[in-house]
């Protein structure tokens, strides 16, 4: 937090030593735009403005123009949850990189989500975890999991678990579920001081069965707001038997898998758990994915799929 | 004003502004139509002089109608348009002036609700297709059927914005279509007929009003002009009232709210896509002859006279002892301008006023509250006086609380009763689980059925046996296609894991839908810090910010009311904010505007729609703007999100909802274009340029020669009407470039329809009465006007001890003559009387004529079937066709006798 701080200083104090800069970038501001987006905007002008060398102080051109512009898609795309086109995003999003916007407004109600059925909740947690959730579309470059095929994959309903997927895993999950209640027991129940990931591979183990994860570095997951990513940090999502478990945000690859454990530990926490097909997004499209669920009613969606075990029934259906 | 609900609330309120249309329909004789002669008298008992026709509500339902099949074809569009004029002309029949006006570019405040509806257009295109396709794979999955996809050219209705080329036709089709009817029909003989087409600047109906205006400003205005607008919007009422013309009249298309539309999916009727289930299609009728038939007729017209509003106007705003004289006028334009509170194209809403809980009224009442206390009224010729409106919203404000809370309580209630109301249906619909048939049917007592011996009673127990049998095999096998389709997987686990579609249909049918999230909760305590964190992303400290946008939304109630009493005062301002502040935040507001900008100019049309459109609507502009829309070296890309957010605000579907869509910055625009400029084709360059009002006349008109004369002498300046010749009507004329004229051949843009070789027409520019910069358009009353004869029951009619009932006023004409029986229409009643029992449902006492068994029977209206036999389980169905026929014997007599008076004949 300390660095972010001093970040809105530097700029304010290098303003304060350029007094017709200061002057001339304030031109730019909206008659509407609160001070808030405006100091954000401001950041990524100023940060931005030596990539563009034929700006020059005072001078209005196309090329300031365009910076302005650019500036305007990072800020309505973090304050108003506009998207562009995908070229224009990257660009974006590589300009505005680093610049830190606290608390930027909940994402909305998106189009897509009202309009079909007006009924779907918006996600309105700031938190690490809401990040992966809002990773919509575009390529992830999977790391354990083979995706090269997904392009040309036949249509999202073609491909999926088979239909008698969830029946065949149901007893295992009651095994385990089991197994977990006793393991937190003798845990002192379930808490934040917790070895979560130990826990969860102890009591799978102990099924004999194997955790599969899948960590992706977030910043190759594309389509996140540009206001709030960070480079570093990974998310993981947890599977076993094919079936997901949960997803999760974190520093590095350790602190995701612990992240993501400790969301597939909440799932025991009802009174049974429950293997469901559902429609979840993967790779931008939506398709159905065999998910390990509470009884308790969601309310909001799913966050995306990292992996996608069901590419093609035939080579590993149910396994 | 787009909001369906005003219009609601006003006709339900002063319901006698309403009256409907008589039409008079051309007939056919040996398959040619014969026209109607609209040189006879109107059959609505009343002559119009003017018609105005606002086109953009003419030209939306003929090419993408939503209750009949879309026309095919450009040219059929154009004919669809030319058919629906010459239905209005038929209707209005008007004597003077014909006035067609097409939106042309809008000031800027208009463009930014411009550019939501055609994103959101584009946008909800896209996600039907989507939708469309995943319920149609599902359908198909389960076995279900649907017809395959036809294929034709989707008309993209962004093509109706000035600059496109569909525009630039239609103008050209319509001064085809103007020249016809010129020539060749009667009734237009001497008509003068005004087309201000897409390339003039202003929306269609402030064209019309900016018309009406300044020949009201000049002397030889006839005060008495009877005026007929035609258009469906609600802000046409408030620009009547605005003219102070006491005879205005607006014709529109019957409101019927709810129409049935086809499923999108497999075009039947009866439900929407979502519930579409893929089944065959039902024959209509017993051979499939109404197949392509709507249930719903022809769009009716009605009139709303604006001089009954007046009326009603007068009473509910009369202030008796006021501290200054009372002047009706004046508070007319106090109401209009409080009408633009509730809801505006210009400005969004102010939260708590919600035209569904009787904001007007509300605000009407606080009105004549605060006027007592003012010295004066709230506006002056469109002029806004903010120390008075202040005190108005501060009134508003008081109440912000309790509205709201209000407001939370009232749909509370509505979605318990809804609730209920569910619940109730259900257990009516739920009849007995057996019930035997045919001999056995149970029978209603007292209705003359004489019982009668029963016949093969062991075969009919037999029937019965078989019947309800076969009823549970059906149910079984439905249940089982159920668990099919859930996937089978029925056995799965230990809970209720049906899959997630199953799990989703059934939360989405339940009473409990899940709502969109609301994060502002105006009705819980520190609503206001809320709204603005929510809605604007600032403190409720940050008093400058709300200043601003205070001083924003007061500057729009400023432009607002110029727009409608001056015209555009600039074509540049607009709010920059997508949501209003509140009432309680109106506080000194007197200095907040002093005047806007002079001298600006509207964009061009090519502009326009930079401004307006979406990237997916780029086909309709040059390559290289095109790329300005899509390009991330683009200087204007940010114009440019492919998706947007929508905030419900409050509301339930998405269209009410706030498009969060960044706002244009004009400099930009302007720059970016600048540098393409140079890549317009001649053609486009011509659609780009402003155009000019038009002038048409027939032969028979006394102006006609006139201008006949110009053409041929050449002249080059502009030529004042002489007032004498056209009933008043001032403005001048100049030479158009490429005229009609008598005796040129105008050739069909329409390939189905003839040339005219014979025209007797002629064309030219018009230019409206121009006045002094800063002149003040007058809203008052012209001297001379005489105000037409009352139509509402007075006050003190009883009082007044005048003789006789009060007799309501049906149409225009108040002496309209009843209809009514003579004597040998009784004596052929008293006849029937004789084999047959009836009663006579208006004008005499039914209950005079011989009592009968059936006298008790309860009048017609009540008939309908389907209400009045509830719908039984099917085992009953015997019984239930039986008295089924019986209702279609009352019906179709009393239809049949309809026309001697409402006569309701009983057979035995």
């Amino acid at each position: 937090m300390a660095g972010e701080r001093s970040e809105e200083d530097v700029v304010s104090e290098y303003l304060d030593q350029n007094p017709q800069l200061a002057q001339w970038v304030e031109t730019f501001r909206g008659y509407c735009e609160t001070n808030k987006h405006w100091i954000a905007r401001r950041e990524f002008i100023l940060r931005n403005m030596e990539a563009f060398p034929t700006v020059q102080q005072g001078v209005s051109c196309n090329s300031l123009d365009r910076l302005l512009s650019l500036s305007m898609v990072w800020a309505n795309h973090v304050f108003l949850c506009c998207s562009y086109p995908p070229a224009v995003m990257a660009k974006v999003k590589e300009m505005g990189e680093g610049i830190v916007v606290k608390d930027a407004p909940a994402q909305r109600t998106t189009i897509d989500g009202v309009m079909a059925k007006g009924k779907r909740s918006a996600t309105n947690e700031a938190d690490a975890e809401s990040r992966v959730k809002r990773a919509k579309c575009g390529p992830n470059e999977l790391d354990s999991r083979p995706a090269g095929r997904a392009p040309s994959r036949p249509a999202a309903q073609k491909s999926g678990p088979p239909p008698h997927a969830p029946a065949e895993h149901q007893p295992f999950f009651n095994r385990l579920y089991k197994t977990v209640a006793w393991k937190l027991v003798s845990a002192g129940g379930f808490g934040p001081n917790l070895d979560h990931f130990e826990i969860l591979r102890s009591c799978v183990e102990s099924c004999k069965e194997t955790l599969a994860c899948v960590i992706v570095p977030l910043k190759d997951i594309t389509g996140l707001p540009a206001g709030r990513t960070q480079r570093d940090g990974h998310v993981c999502e947890i599977r076993c038997q094919a079936v997901y478990m949960g997803t999760g945000y974190g520093r590095d690859e350790t602190a995701a898998k612990a992240m993501a454990s400790k969301e597939a530990l909440k799932v025991f926490q009802g009174r049974k758990v429950t293997v469901k097909i559902c429609r979840r997004r993967y790779e931008g499209k939506d398709v159905e994915d065999l998910m390990l669920l509470d009884e308790q009613p969601r309310t909001q969606g799913f966050p995306p799929a990292l992996s996608y075990p069901f590419q093609n029934e035939q080579l590993d259906g149910g396994s | 004003m787009g909001v369906p609900a005003f219009f609601r609330w006003l006709s339900r309120k002063y319901p006698s502004i309403i009256v409907h249309c008589v039409e008079e329909k051309g007939k056919e004789c040996n398959g040619v139509r014969i026209p109607v002669d609209t040189t006879r008298p109107n059959p609505n008992e009343v002559e119009f002089d003017n018609l105005y026709l606002d086109m953009n509500g003419i030209i939306h339902p003929c090419t993408h109608p939503e209750d009949k099949p879309a026309p095919k074809n450009e040219d059929e569009m154009m004919v669809a348009i030319f058919e629906y004029i010459d239905r209005l002309f038929n209707i209005v029949r008007p004597r003077r002036v014909l006035y067609m006006a097409i939106d042309g570019v809008a000031p800027r405040a208009k463009m930014n609700q411009q550019r939501s509806r055609r994103f959101r257009a584009s946008k909800e295109g896209v996600e039907m297709v989507e939708e469309k396709n995943r319920i149609r794979e599902e359908i198909v999955q389960r076995g279900g059927y649907v017809p395959p996809e036809e294929i034709k050219e989707r008309f993209d209705s962004n093509c109706i914005t000035p600059g496109t080329e569909f525009m630039d036709n239609l103008a050209k089709c319509l001064r085809y279509y103007i020249a016809d009817r010129l020539s060749n029909d009667p009734g237009w003989k001497n008509i003068t007929v005004f087309l201000s087409d897409a390339s003039v600047p202003g929306e269609g109906e402030h064209k019309i009003m900016d018309f009406i205006r300044r020949q009201r400003a000049q002397p030889n205005h006839d005060p008495n002009t009877h005026h007929c607008l035609c258009g469906a919007d609600a802000d046409l009422i408030m620009l009547g009232l605005a003219t102070h013309e006491p005879n205005f009249t607006i014709i529109r298309e019957e409101f019927k709210p709810n129409k049935p539309r086809p499923c999108a999916l497999c075009g039947q009727m009866g439900h929407e896509i979502k519930d579409c289930q893929g089944v065959a299609r039902e024959k209509q009728g017993e051979h499939d002859e109404f197949a392509d038939s709507m249930p719903a007729s022809e769009q009716e017209f009605i009139f709303i006279r604006l001089c009954v509003l007046r009326e009603y106007l007068a009473r509910e705003l009369t202030m008796a002892s006021l501290p200054f004289p009372f002047d009706f006028e004046r508070s007319v334009d106090d109401w209009v301008f409080m009408c633009f509170f509730v809801g505006n194209d210009f400005l969004p809403h102010l939260p708590s006023l919600e035209i569904r809980e009787g904001a007007i009224d509300r605000l009407v009442n606080i009105y004549k509250d605060v006027v007592h206390k003012t010295s004066g009224y709230l506006t002056e010729n469109g002029f806004v006086k903010l120390e008075r409106v202040e005190m108005i919203m501060q009134a508003v404000g008081v109440a912000e609380d309790n509205i709201f809370k209000k407001r939370k309580e009232d749909d509370e209630s509505f979605k318990r009763r809804m609730k209920e109301k569910r619940k109730r249906m259900k257990t009516e619909q739920q009849g007995p689980a057996f019930l035997t048939t045919g001999q056995f049917a149970p029978q209603a007592l007292g209705r003359g059925y004489r019982p009668q011996a029963v016949q093969n009673a062991r075969h009919q127990a037999y029937d019965m046996r078989m019947q309800s049998s076969e009823q549970h095999n059906r149910n079984a096998a439905q249940s089982l296609k159920a668990a099919m389709r859930n996937g089978g997987n029925s056995s799965a686990g230990p809970s209720n894991s049906t899959d997630s579609r199953g799990m989703k249909r059934k939360a989405e049918d339940s009473d409990s839908e899940p709502e969109p999230e609301d994060n502002v909760r105006l009705w819980e305590e520190g609503w206001k810090q809320r709204y603005y964190k929510t809605k604007f992303d600032v403190d409720v400290t940050d008093e400058e910010f709300r200043r601003k946008v205070v001083q924003s939304y007061v500057e729009g109630l400023c432009w607002v009311l110029r727009y409608y009493y001056q015209g555009c005062a600039s074509w540049k301002w607009y709010f920059p904010f997508h949501y209003a502040p509140f009432a309680s935040d109106f506080k000194d507001i007197k200095g907040m505007f002093s005047d806007f900008e002079k001298g600006t100019k509207p964009f061009k049309p090519l502009e326009q729609l930079m401004g307006v459109f979406p990237a997916a609507s780029g086909n309709f502009l040059p390559e290289t703007w095109r790329t300005l829309m899509t390009s991330p070296d683009s200087s204007i890309i940010d114009f440019y999100p492919d998706d947007f957010a929508i905030d419900l605000n409050g509301k339930k579907y998405a269209w009410q909802g706030v498009a969060l869509l960044p706002f244009v910055d004009e400099r930009r625009l302007r720059a970016a274009l600048a540098e393409v400029y140079p890549n317009l084709m001649l053609e486009e360059v011509k659609r780009n340029s402003l155009g000019s009002d038009l002038l048409f006349l027939g032969k028979a008109h006394p102006l006609f020669d006139f201008i006949h004369e110009l053409y041929r002498a050449e002249s080059l300046e502009g030529t004042e009407i002489p007032a004498e010749l056209c009933h008043g009507i001032q403005g001048t004329l100049n030479l158009d470039d490429d005229p009609i004229l008598p005796d040129k051949t105008v050739m069909s843009p329409i390939p189905m329809l003839r040339d005219i070789l014979q025209n007797m027409s002629i064309g030219v520019k018009f230019k409206d009465p121009q006045y002094a910069d800063g002149f003040e358009f007058k809203a008052t009353l012209l001297t001379g006007a005489k105000i037409p004869n009352k139509v509402l029951k007075p006050e003190d009619w009883e009082k007044r001890g005048e003789r006789g009932s009060w007799r309501p006023q049906l149409g225009f004409n108040p002496n309209r003559q009843q209809a009514h029986l003579d004597q040998s229409g009784f004596r052929a009643l008293r006849y029937n009387s004789v084999t047959s029992h009836f009663s006579i449902i208006h004008g005499l006492n039914r209950n005079q004529h011989s009592r009968g068994q059936y006298s008790n029977t309860p009048p017609p209206s009540t008939y309908q079937q389907g209400n009045y036999h509830p719908q039984h389980s099917r085992s009953h169905q015997p019984f239930h066709r039986k008295t089924q026929t019986h209702t279609h014997t009352h019906t179709f007599y009393f239809y049949s006798t309809g026309l001697q008076g409402a006569i309701l004949l009983e057979h035995v």
